[in-house]
């Protein structure tokens, strides 16, 4: 090769280096990336029908640095319980009682004569003076109460630890307890894989307990014998997703149930006693994304109270 | 007692459990009936930190190596030997990754960011090969860097370039040099990695662009010797500092030089510096340099001041090359963008919660940091040039065949032309 | 002589100038030593962060990439309907290809009993693309996560997906902490 064409080579190939470092540098800024070609669009999933929403957000309470984990409502104040405290709050946000607790309360149950505290493994009764009057234990060890109902005189314990519901008097007898077992495919018991695990009496007095693992609702009698049930799995907004929704339940005056979600899409629905989905209270873009699901509750004119972890807050949601 | 404890220690694991950063550990584990056990996830283990101490034995047994066969041994052949194995064991068995070159960035980063901390193999494959130097010339660059021995391996029919032109090549490594420690020191890019042509290859696979480059290079070494090394090498600037000085440097000739001229064209890299003749050091030449030097050497401020401005000046531009600033000036010169949802980096940056001031503020940080470092960097290159130009005028006295000091790679090829036997 | 004292200067100038560059060098490197740790470093990804934007597939200088969903078990709650399993609008909860969002079907579904399924990554498989990761984290636990494996990562000096991540979710840690596994994470940290 002639020292020309040599050298006529080595500037092409000088030239060459300079293009590709220079186009590859250029080429990678944020305004000129390729699109992701694994693209999966979970948001359409999480968009909700305008039409289906029928409440809307009317109030919020914020609740500051405490780290609340149970909510009641009760004659139109809020009581919320937590870190090593009992409060009672009004709706416009003024403090009407603070009490110690030795522990972290984890549910709440208010009632004419007193209120009811539960705490991971005992049950406090208070006056609303908040003067203690009874409290006792469960049995096992591995208990994690999460929710707490009353019927009659007969208060109902969800045991998210041991997978049962337990039944005591109101002095702390203690009556019995299921675990939602029975002979049918569809007794399977409680699959609480995370310490999910909500019961309420609705207003025909019926108990209802949410088996979170199969995204079911399970009526049972008082003595635990499964009456009926229905479940609804679906990546769509018909249905719930994960491992364990729906976390929280509540129930309105004419029977139909407010459930709230946990996990990637965080959201408050209504569905008919059967199970139909009725309407969206709070669509997922309302709260933080893989958040924990909020507590609900319902007060006696069917306004939907949200306890949000994630915002520290007390949200309050109306019809429209 | 023993009650009490599993309670202290049940309640820890809740604590955990709830307080914890994902908080949402399944509770309590299914109970299996079958008898299914949970597995728990492999974690394969990243390569030791011995074998990371061990690279730098070998880092240390193949300078010693380099160093006695250019400076005692006075072997070629062990050089390619070496240089083969280097390509092997830091090149395809280590896959180029750290190397000494590369480590500039790291201890450019040590010093400026104070929340990064340097691994100290690295530290030592950036000091090694410098100490090396010191003493011994460049036997890193002989047969123990992987980049250069693969170029070496390579140096097919190599053609003398005008003195120009190297002149001017010897500018881009300083170039290079600096613009790497700026964006290391900026936390803005490790280009020295980014654009090491050869990882490509020793990885066998990269992107294609990557492997073009690499090969670009290779064809160019086939006649221009050692491209990277003499137009790009950052590290060769240190390297050739410390070489210049060094206090034991391999000589071509075992003995005296007869000045046969034989190793003349030997050096594929244009390192041999040739006798000057003493005729043309007339008193009135001699005047004229000294006159012209001393000039230039009064000029060298003027030059730092100069190019300590122009790199400051261009601080808006160079800081684009941090991905922070990049992002924010985009989503202000261009809002539009906001709400095009095709965009990753934008809608991450959305979706992230930090505030559009927060990033605004941090891009100004990182371009305060270019305009200081800017006038570092162009000083230095200022004090680069001036020192060049200078030296266009110093009166070499020269008057056997000798490497130069600072740019020989200790190859070892000139050796087999001398004639002169060693004396015993 | 005037030779002689000539050589002497040159020698005193190179010894000189030696000595600066050696003094350098142990200044640097004594300066450096201040800021070092005996720790190897690794890039690692922070599953908190993470958002999923296919890069670690496509950027990776290793193909496949040296990323790879990792199933943090203790998270997983083994559920029928997985939302990282199974395509979004499925015909049936079964195994068959198109029902699967994995486009290299590297998840292995596995009845255990009634009604728990176990799903287990093919890690030779993995293209480390996120699909199943923003699946799961959407619809159910977030058990599935992207890590960097550290017997395939090459430990560049400059991580190519480091400098592309949008989330900065990818950042240098001692490789005694090289992974983040999710619910694991906590408790090690406090034992």
């Amino acid at each position: 090769m002639s020292k020309k064409s040599i050298g006529i080579l080595i500037l092409v190939i000088i030239g060459i280096i300079i293009t590709i470092i220079i186009l590859d540098f250029l080429g990678n800024r944020p305004n000129n990336r390729g699109d992701n070609p694994y693209e999966y669009n979970v948001e359409e999933f999480k968009a909700v029908d305008a039409s289906l929403i029928h409440y809307k957000e009317t109030k919020n309470i914020p609740l500051g640095d405490i780290i609340a984990r149970g909510m009641d409502i009760f004659k139109g104040d809020i009581y919320i319980t937590g870190q090593n405290f009992l409060q009672v709050i009004q709706i416009n946000g003024v403090k009407k009682l603070n009490v110690e607790l030795e522990e972290t309360g984890i549910c709440l149950l208010v009632k004419e004569e007193f209120i009811i505290v539960g705490l991971q493994q005992k049950i406090i009764l208070f006056d609303h003076e908040g003067q203690i009057l009874n409290s006792w234990m469960p049995d096992k060890e591995t208990t994690y109460i999460t929710s707490l109902a009353m019927k009659d005189d007969i208060l109902y314990v969800a045991d998210a630890g041991n997978r049962r519901v337990l039944r005591y008097n109101i002095d702390g007898t203690y009556i019995g307890e299921f675990e939602g077992k029975s002979e049918s495919e569809a007794g399977h018991g409680f699959i609480i894989p995370s310490p999910h695990f909500d019961l309420v009496v609705n207003s025909y007095d019926e108990l209802w307990v949410v088996n979170p693992g199969k995204h079911a609702l399970e009526n049972y009698t008082d003595e635990g014998d499964l009456r009926g049930f229905w479940e609804s799995s679906s990546m769509k907004i018909e249905g719930f997703t994960g491992c364990c929704n729906p976390a929280e339940i509540a129930v309105l005056s004419n029977g139909s149930f407010v459930t709230a979600e946990k996990g990637g899409m965080v959201r408050i629905k209504i569905y008919s006693q059967s199970g139909q989905l009725e309407s969206v209270v709070a669509a997922p873009e309302k709260f933080v994304e893989e958040g924990k699901a909020p507590e609900v509750k319902v007060d006696e004119n069917d306004i939907i109270y949200a306890l949000d972890f994630d915002k520290k807050m007390i949200r309050v949601f109306e019809k429209k | 007692m023993k009650n009490s404890l599993s309670k202290i220690f049940l309640f820890l694991i809740f604590t955990f459990l709830f307080l914890g950063v994902y908080g949402q550990n399944r509770f309590p584990k299914p109970e299996f009936d079958s008898g299914y056990e949970q597995p728990s996830p492999t974690k394969p283990e990243p390569r030791s930190n011995a074998m990371e101490i061990l690279d730098v034995f070998v880092l240390l047994a193949a300078l010693s190596l380099s160093s006695w066969l250019a400076i005692k041994k006075r072997s070629r052949q062990g050089i390619l030997w070496l240089s083969i194995f280097s390509i092997i064991y830091f090149g395809f068995y280590r896959e180029g990754c750290v190397c000494s070159v590369g480590a500039i960035q790291n201890v450019a980063l040590a010093f400026f960011d104070s929340g990064y901390k340097i691994s100290l193999t690295i530290l030592a494959f950036f000091l090694l090969p410098l100490i090396f130097a010191l003493f011994f010339g460049r036997s890193f660059c002989a047969g123990v860097c992987p980049l250069g021995a693969i170029q070496d391996l390579l140096v097919i029919n190599p053609i003398s370039v005008p003195s120009w032109i190297r002149k001017t090549l010897d500018f881009v490594p300083y170039l290079y040099l600096g613009f790497a420690v700026l964006f290391a020191a900026t936390g803005t890019d490790f280009i020295i990695c980014r654009y090491d042509p050869f990882i490509g290859i020793f990885r066998m696979n990269a992107p294609y662009i990557m492997i073009i480059l690499g090969i670009a290079f290779l064809l160019l070494g086939m006649f221009f010797a050692r491209p990277y090394c003499r137009a790009f090498c950052p590290y060769g600037v240190l390297l050739n500092w410390m070489s210049k000085v060094s206090k034991w440097h391999m000589t071509i000739t075992p003995d005296e030089c007869i000045k046969c001229k034989l190793c003349e064209p030997s050096c594929p890299f244009d390192a041999i510096e040739i006798p000057i003749d003493e005729k043309e050091r007339t008193e009135d030449t001699v005047r004229k340099n000294v006159r012209r030097f001393s000039i230039y050497a009064i000029l060298i401020p003027l030059w730092m001041l100069a190019g300590g401005f122009a790199i400051s000046k261009a601080h808006v531009f160079l800081s684009r090359a941090n991905p922070d600033v990049f992002l924010a000036e985009l989503m202000i010169t261009n809002p539009e963008l906001i709400d095009d949802t095709e965009n990753l980096d934008i809608q991450t940056f959305l979706e992230s919660g930090k505030t559009m001031e927060q990033l605004v503020e941090e891009a100004s940080v990182i371009r305060m940091k270019f305009k200081k470092g800017g006038w570092f960097l162009g000083a230095f290159l200022g004090l680069v040039i001036g020192v060049m130009v200078m030296n266009q005028f110093k009166m070499r006295k020269q008057d056997i065949y000798e490497p130069h000091k600072g740019n020989c790679f200790s190859c070892a090829r000139c050796m087999d032309f001398c004639p002169v036997e060693k004396k015993i | 002589m005037a030779e002689e004292k000539k050589l002497n200067r040159r020698d005193f100038i190179q010894n000189g100038a030696r000595i600066t560059a050696g003094v350098s060098i142990v200044g640097v490197g004594v300066v450096a030593a201040t800021k070092s740790s005996k720790d190897k470093y690794v890039w690692q990804i922070d599953p908190a962060k993470c958002t999923q934007c296919g890069r670690c597939a496509t950027d990776c200088v290793k193909n496949p990439s040296a990323v790879k969903c990792v199933h943090a078990y203790d998270v997983c709650g083994y559920c029928d309907l997985c939302g990282g399993y199974f395509k979004p609008g499925m015909n049936a909860l079964q195994t068959g290809a198109e029902n699967q969002l994995c486009p290299t079907a590297a998840i292995e579904r596995r009845f255990i009993e009634e009604p728990y399924f176990e799903y287990i990554i093919d890690e030779d498989l993995c293209i480390a693309c996120g699909l199943c990761v923003k699946g799961c984290g959407a619809f159910g636990n977030g058990s599935f996560q992207l890590q960097i494996r550290h017997d395939l990562c090459d430990n560049c000096n400059e991580c190519a997906i480091a400098r592309v991540c949008p989330s900065d979710a990818i950042s240098r840690i001692p490789a005694n902490q090289a992974y983040i596994i999710k619910g694991e994470s906590v408790a090690n940290d406090e034992s």
